[in-house]
This record gives C-alpha cells, structure tokens and sequence, in this order.
C-alpha cells in the first residue's frame, strides 16, 4: 500500500508538468496577447505597450516564461495576474472560498437527495412514482443549467411584482448591510443564497445518479446472496443498507475522487447568470482578457487537485471493497 | 449616472477672497431637484459588469474603477460643465495663461480637505505626477502627460499655487491638468523609500479599506471580491462642495455598486428594485423596463435614445497591398470607397443591428459631440446608382458571366472583408454590406476571423499588409479635440488604412496639418473651425467609411432624485451628478 502510494505520487509529478506546460503553450498559442487589446486604444502610445509586454514577460521565448514559471511555483507563487496587478493566488483565492461554498452545498444535495431517491426507485420499480422520478430525472438531465437558472430568476422577479418579496434572493452571494450581521447571521445569509444556484448546479449530476443508483440496487438486488440473506430472515433493513447497499455503491464512490477538483473549478455558467462570485466568471474573464498567470494558475490547481482526487478515489474504494488490494 | 462633474466661475470668484474654506457652489442648473428639496441621507446602489481590479489609483486601467468613482471620474483642478461642455475651475479657484499659451498657473482652492481630515496642498498634485510618470509604476495616466515625446511639467510655486508647462499651447492643456490628487502624506513616504514596488504593492483589492483616502464625496467603506463594493459620505467633502442653497454635499450617505456579471441579471435587479439606475442596451431590456412600469409595477424613470454613444463601427480598406496593384489602387482611389459609402443602407444598419436604436454616421467625429460637427462636410449617403455611376468612372463597366463587375482587362471587382467573430453586431453591419454590393455587382467575401488576428492585421506596418478591408470599431477620445491623435497623422499606429509610414495623398497630408494646427490652438471657439476644415477634407477623402453607432438610453428608480435635466442628459454627461443624487422616497 505503501509503496504503491509513493508510485502514484511519482507518476504526479511527470503528468503535472506535462499538463500545466500544455495549458501555456495552448494559452500563449492564441494570436495576441493581454496587450492586444490596448493597441486600439488611441490613448495608449505603442512605446508604452512595449513597456508593459517587456515588464510582464511576454516578449520572451514561451519556454523561457514556462521554466521562470516553474521555478517561482516552487516557490509557492502562482504568478502575477495583469488585470489586478496582484499575485495570482490573492486574487483567486476568495473566489475558490465562494465556489467551494456553492459546490459543496451542491454535493450535499447530490448524495443526500440522489441515493435515497435512486434507492427508493430501486425497490418500487416500474411504479407510478418511479415513473414520476424517471420523468423529472431525464429533464434535469436536459435542461442546460444556466438556462434553468434563468428561468427560476425569472419566476422569482414575477414572483416579486405579484407579491412584493421573494422567497429566494434574485442572485448574488450576500445580502446589503452583510458585514454588519453577527456571524451565525452571515452564514444562514449566505446558505440563503446558495440553495436555488447548489440546486441547479446540481440537477443534472443528481439526476444521473438516481438513474445509476436505481440500476445499480437493482442489479444487487437480483444476486444470490441477497436471495440467501433474505432467506435467512433478515429484515428488509438489514438486508438492504448491510447487504445490498454497500456493494451497489462501490461505483459511486470511485467517483466521489473526481469531485475534488469541480470544488475549486466552480459551479460553471450558473454562477455567471445567478451573480455568484466564484470562479467561473473570474475565469471567464481571465480568458478574455488572456491574463496568463490566472488562466495557468487555476489549470494547475485544478491538475493537481484532479490527480490527487483519483488517488483520494483509488483508496476511498479499498476502504469499502475489501476485494480491491493495491500492492 | 457615473460622470458627474461640477462648478460655477462667477460664485466661486466672489466667495474665493472670504471664508476659510472656499466653497465650490454646485450650480442648480445640474439638478432637476428645486433648491432646498433633496434630503440628506440614503443609499444610491447602482450595478457593474465587471470586477473591480484594484483600489490603486496608479494601477487602475479601466473607466468607472474604484479610483475612478470616489474622485468623480478622475477629475481635479479642473472640471467641465456639462451645460455647455467648457472647463470651469473646481479644485482650482482660478488660473491664469501664459502670453505665448505654454504654461498655466492655477491658484488651489483653500481648505480642502482629504477624507482623513489632512489638508489638500499643492504637494498633492506634485507627488501624484511623479508616481504617475515613473515608468517602473506602469500607470496608464502616464500618457496622458506627453505631448508628441516630450513631457508636460508641473510645478509647485507655493502651497497653493501650481504651474504647468506645456512644451507648445496645447488642445488638451485642460484636459491634462484635470488629474486626480492623490494624497502624498499616504504616498509620498512609501514611493520615497521603496519606489515602484512599494507603490504596486499598497491598495489592492483586499486593503483594509480604512488606509484608502480620497478628496472626493464618497470613500470605500466595505469591498467584497465579485460583488460589491460600498462607499460612505466624506465628511470633509461637504465643507467645499455646497449645492444651490448652500447645503454640504454629498445628500447621501451611502453609494454602493453591485458587481453584477450578466446583463439578465442586471436587468432582474432593476426590475426588482435592488438597484437603483441602469443603462438599458438593446430593445428587450427596454421593453421590459417599459412593461414594468406601465403595470405599476416599477416606479421608474426611462429615457431611450437620449443621444448618440460616442462609439463608432467603420470600414476601413488597406491601402498597402504592394503585391497585389489591382487591389492596391483601388482602395488608394477615393471615389472607391465614396462608391462602397454610398452602397451601406446606414438605415437599415440602425434598424437591423441596433433595433432602431442607433444614429447612422458619415465621419469620424461622433454624433453625439454636436458643437464640433460640421453639417457642411461632404456626405456619401446610401445610393447605388451614385455607386454605380462612380464604379463605372473607375472602368467597371460591364459584368462577367456571375453578374460581378469587372474592368477593361476583365478583372473582377472583388475583396475580402473580415471583422472579429463573435462580434454578432458587426458581422449583420457586413451581411448587409455584402448583399447590397452584390446587387450592383461588387463581390465581397466576408469572413470573420478571431479579434486578436484582426487587431494584428490592422495594426501591420509596411508596404505590403495582409488583408483588404476591415469592419471594426473605436470608442472614446477627447472632447477638447475630438481627432485621434495617432488616427490622423500620417505615423499613427491607428492610421489603420495606411501604415506605410508617410503620407500618400495630398488630402492625408492636409487632414495631418489641420490636426496639429486644431491640436496646439488652446482657444476653444478657433479650435471647433479648424476642426470644420479638417471634417471637409476628411470628407473629399473618405479614408475611412463610418457607418453607425448605438445610442445611450438611461433608466432611475425614482425613490433617487437629482437627475440631470433632459438637455443634459447623454452618453457623455450621463443621468445625474453623484454629489447631487438623494434620496427622494
């Protein structure tokens, strides 16, 4: 187990580099630079524009920027972003806080929602309900989240012309006069705002995987030694959560690694259209902008957090399935 | 409402001999509000779409940033007075100018304060200049300092008196000298002691907003990173700033902008009232807002098309195509492109691409600046027969087997025009260029390639240059002399149509001559006719072919009162003055 650690932590560092050098040499192979944009500027002199694209580095060979890159993460520094002339990781930092609060409520919501309901199909198949759930699933599964998103806020603003308050904040993270809240206030606020966006994160991944857990207790259902357990006269609930439950969710869990780095990555789109302040629109418009260091910086922390989630994964699944070993 | 502007010559004359503060009156001509009507108190929240980047005024690249907001949009000594668009003296109580117009002395108001109760001296200005111009700092305001290569100087005679130098009388002397303080007690000793780095390193996003400083009505309260950041009312701002009836300024005490990153959700906001004012852009937002508030829904205020934007889409044609002739002398020839003006249905452009919401546009001075656009100058309007009649004198007289035009040798009339893609306006702008050339037979090949590659092909130097014509935009420039400065001269890295270096047509040398001579005359009235003499010879040119912009449309909730009057309200004055907003209901 030991050494088989060590090897996956070994194999990390040649995948790390390989996908962050890709990352800047896709980044820097887009035409034009952070600068670009400034030359229409009719009050910008060019000299000035040679200035700054000299001072930021980006007049060297890319290969050059990558190893001065390199050498500074080692060092614990990310870079320096152009848009806020800070150091990259003091700028992403809060967003990755506010995502993680966005999709971590989200993954409460998956697991909390997703197996019982997968769970519940699972034992009354072929059922009205089952057929009512199935129905609901295929459409979170559909309905792109950005677009569902929208249409809750827009529910929510009739919902405000016709009764003068809302039930749900119209977007945003907190609200006005939020700093002045005590602390126990601050965060049921910001628990307030984070349901309907978690919940639309959510909906798709939620949905497949009621499908899946639907199929996969199913599946364990029909086996043998669950016949055998049932004959032994074990109650339903035994049988079920002992027995079936704790094979059928092996596939699941080998997954729950992958999560690790969408926690930082943020909640996509929504966030944009519901006005969170996570990191998708700060990637977003780090991409348009071409702020090198923020783009490489968030495609390295999301590599690593990816790589060490497998391995997170790969271990998740001994603990749970004794017939996986790892030598 | 985000420009907002000040001050009356006369009042503050008469008031600059007497108290120990000398105030600056707020004229009531600003204000829809009646004298001694707007209460004291309140929070204004308007909204953004984008982030703030830093709270370092020597950072900031961007209109409308923090910096920008607490000092009233960068202004200082100097302010224009949006009633009639000519400087008036604001943090300056007076000046005087030099017989030969290279160097202006103004006298600093007295007893200003910064928001830490420190005084506002002529130290000030002089350390925000050195920090501005030390390149090591990389600020954008350094620029603004040069006239051709040489250095605009500013100097300080006594506390209260500072001189600027300009190396010849210059448009934009005013302009120039209307930059923000920032105070030196705050800067001066770190820059003293740790230069530039120590400089870039105060003032970021996550300072403690207690260190931020400023002399202008609001100071940073509270920032929250992508969402919102809160200013408070300076209390030392009110002991200068009086309005009509002699009241201290600001009304409120709070102004707030939401960061918000997506224009539905904007408009939600508005809608609900979590925001008190918005600038609609495009029919469906106003159509929204318009049913809201006919269904009582929304105590709103909208006013669609108030003026022009000062923005602006063209076709420009690359007159450096050395291995291509053909090509090359036709672009070169201006009753070409006087040909291809009078084939863009500016018309429909407006109603298609701006939903009827736009101002079409014949020449590069935007509509929206009225005083400086010469009705005279020759115009090429949407014709095709004028188009054919003009093609014609080029040789195009008869059409191939296709239908297209071609010459006496049998060459076609045909190039490429390429914009940025993604860009949803500009590629309909090129459709409808496309059809209307196709239907007197002119073949046009539209293709739209990534922005940053169009940027780069517009920006190529030389006498062979990769592409054919471009549909692109500008926005912005000064409202002192409304001719970009490296657009008109023969060397500009924006003289987009030709970089060959020099000047290839006697007109671009003309047009060159009347842009320096309208750029060192200081006098207002001499500069607007020098500027009608330059648009005549743009027109006889036609080195580019402008055809429309969108225009500014404006919306408040009307619990904020203190809006402009409808005559002042526009693209460049904005909806109201930030000082004189209140809370009405």
């Amino acid at each position: 187990m030991g050494a088989y650690l060590v090897r996956r932590l070994i194999h990390l560092i040649p995948t790390f580099l390989g996908a962050t050098f890709l990352a800047f040499l896709i980044l820097q192979l887009a035409p034009g630079d952070f600068l670009t944009r400034w030359a229409l500027d009719p009050k910008i002199r060019p000299e000035t524009i040679a200035l700054m694209r000299h001072n930021f580095g980006l007049d060297r060979p890319v290969l050059v920027q990558y190893l001065i890159w390199l050498k500074n993460l080692l060092h614990g520094d990310l870079g320096h972003s152009f848009m806020y002339q800070q150091p990259v990781l003091e700028v992403i930092w809060p967003r990755i806080l506010n995502s993680l609060i966005l999709v971590g409520l989200s993954i409460v919501f998956l697991y909390l929602i997703g197996i019982p309901v997968g769970v519940y199909q699972a034992l009354r198949p072929y059922t009205p309900g089952d057929y009512a759930i199935s129905f609901l699933a295929y459409f979170g599964i559909a309905i792109p989240n950005f677009f569902f998103m929208l249409i809750l806020i827009y529910l929510l603003v009739q919902f405000k012309f016709a009764h003068g308050w809302t039930p749900f904040p119209i977007g945003g993270m907190t609200s006005q006069g939020f700093d002045h809240l005590p602390p126990w206030r601050q965060l049921l606020d910001v628990l307030w705002h984070a349901v309907l966006p978690a919940f639309v994160v959510v909906t798709a991944d939620m949905s497949s995987l009621t499908r899946v857990m639907r199929g996969l207790v199913m599946e364990v259902l029909g086996q043998d030694y669950i016949r055998t357990a049932r004959a032994k006269g074990l109650p339903q609930r035994v049988v079920l959560y002992k027995h079936a439950l704790r094979n059928a969710i092996i596939p699941v869990i080998a997954t729950i690694g992958g999560l690790l780095p969408t926690l930082i990555s943020g909640a996509g789109l929504v966030e944009v259209v519901a006005n969170w302040p996570g990191m998708t629109p700060l990637l977003l418009d780090a991409i348009n902008q071409q702020d090198l260091y923020v783009n490489t910086g968030i495609i390295a922390l999301s590599t690593f957090l990816l790589i060490v989630g497998n391995i997170l994964g790969d271990l998740l699944l001994a603990v749970v399935d004794p017939r996986i070993r790892y030598g | 409402m985000k420009k907002a502007i000040i001050g009356t010559l006369a009042l503050t004359l008469a008031l600059a001999s007497a108290a120990l503060a000398q105030a600056f009156t707020w004229p009531a001509s600003w204000t829809t509000a009646k004298p001694g009507e707007a209460k004291r108190g309140g929070t204004f929240v308007e909204a953004t779409i984008s982030d703030f980047r830093t709270m370092n005024p020597f950072l900031s690249a961007e209109a409308d940033s923090i910096p920008d907001r607490m000092t009233l949009n960068g202004i200082g000594l100097v302010t224009r007075d949006p009633t009639t668009g000519k400087w008036i003296p604001y943090m300056a109580t007076s000046w005087k100018v030099s017989k030969d117009q290279t160097e202006i002395t103004f006298k600093i108001r007295r007893g200003m304060k910064w928001s830490d109760g420190k005084p506002i001296t002529a130290d000030d200005w002089i350390m925000t200049y050195r920090i501005h111009m030390d390149p090591k700092v990389g600020s954008n305001l350094r620029d603004s300092f040069f006239i051709g290569d040489k250095v605009v100087k500013v100097e300080k005679i006594d506390d209260y008196t500072l001189r600027f130098v300009y190396p010849k009388p210059d448009a934009e002397a005013f302009a120039i000298a209307s930059y923000s303080p920032w105070p030196a007690h705050v800067f001066g000793p770190v820059y003293e002691k740790q230069g530039a780095d120590g400089i870039k390193k105060m003032w970021g996003l996550n300072e403690d907003p207690g260190k931020i400083v400023t002399w202008g009505p609001f100071v940073v309260a509270s920032y929250r990173p992508g969402e919102r950041v809160v200013f408070k009312r300076n209390p030392y701002f009110g002991e200068w700033n009086k309005d009509a009836a002699g009241n201290p300024l600001p009304y409120l005490d709070a102004y707030q902008v939401n960061i918000v990153k997506d224009t539905n959700a904007e408009l939600a906001a508005f809608l609900t009232g979590e925001i008190d004012q918005m600038n609609p852009t495009t029919v469906e937002q106003i159509a929204q807002i318009k049913k809201a508030i006919n269904a009582g829904k929304l105590d709103a205020t909208l006013k669609v098309n108030a003026s022009p934007i000062a923005s602006s889409q063209f076709v420009v044609f690359n007159w450096n195509k050395k291995s291509d002739p053909f090509k090359e002398r036709l672009f070169r020839s201006a009753k070409f492109r006087k040909a291809m003006s009078h084939l863009i249905n500016r018309k429909a452009v407006v109603e298609v691409v701006y939903g009827g919401l736009g101002t079409p546009m014949y020449g590069s001075v935007y509509p929206v600046l009225t005083q400086w656009i010469n009705k005279d100058a020759p115009k090429y309007p949407y014709d095709p027969e004028a188009a054919k009649k003009l093609l014609a004198e080029l040789g195009f007289t008869k059409k191939d087997a296709e239908g297209y035009l071609v010459d006496e040798q049998g060459r076609r009339l045909e190039f490429n025009l390429a914009t940025n893609a993604g860009n949803k306006q500009r590629e309909e702008i090129a459709k409808l260029f496309v059809d209307e050339a196709k239907k007197v037979g002119v073949k046009i090949n539209f293709r739209p390639i990534d922005f940053n590659t169009l940027v780069g092909q517009l920006l190529s130097k030389g006498p062979d240059r990769p592409f054919d014509a471009i549909i692109i935009g500008l926005r912005g420039g000064g409202l002192d002399w409304p001719f970009g400065s490296n657009v008109v001269p023969c060397r500009g890295n924006l003289h987009m149509w030709n970089r060959s270096g020099t000047c290839l047509d006697p007109r671009e040398t003309l047009m060159q001559y009347y842009y320096y001579k309208g750029r060192t005359t200081l006098d207002f009235d001499q500069r607007v006719k020098i500027g009608y003499k330059l648009q005549e010879v743009e027109g006889e040119l036609l080195p580019i072919v402008y055809i429309a912009g969108p225009n500014y449309h404006t919306a408040w909730n009307n619990r904020i009162g203190g809006w402009h009057p409808d005559k002042i309200i526009s693209s460049i004055w904005r909806s109201g003055e930030l000082p004189l907003l209140y809370r009405a209901k």
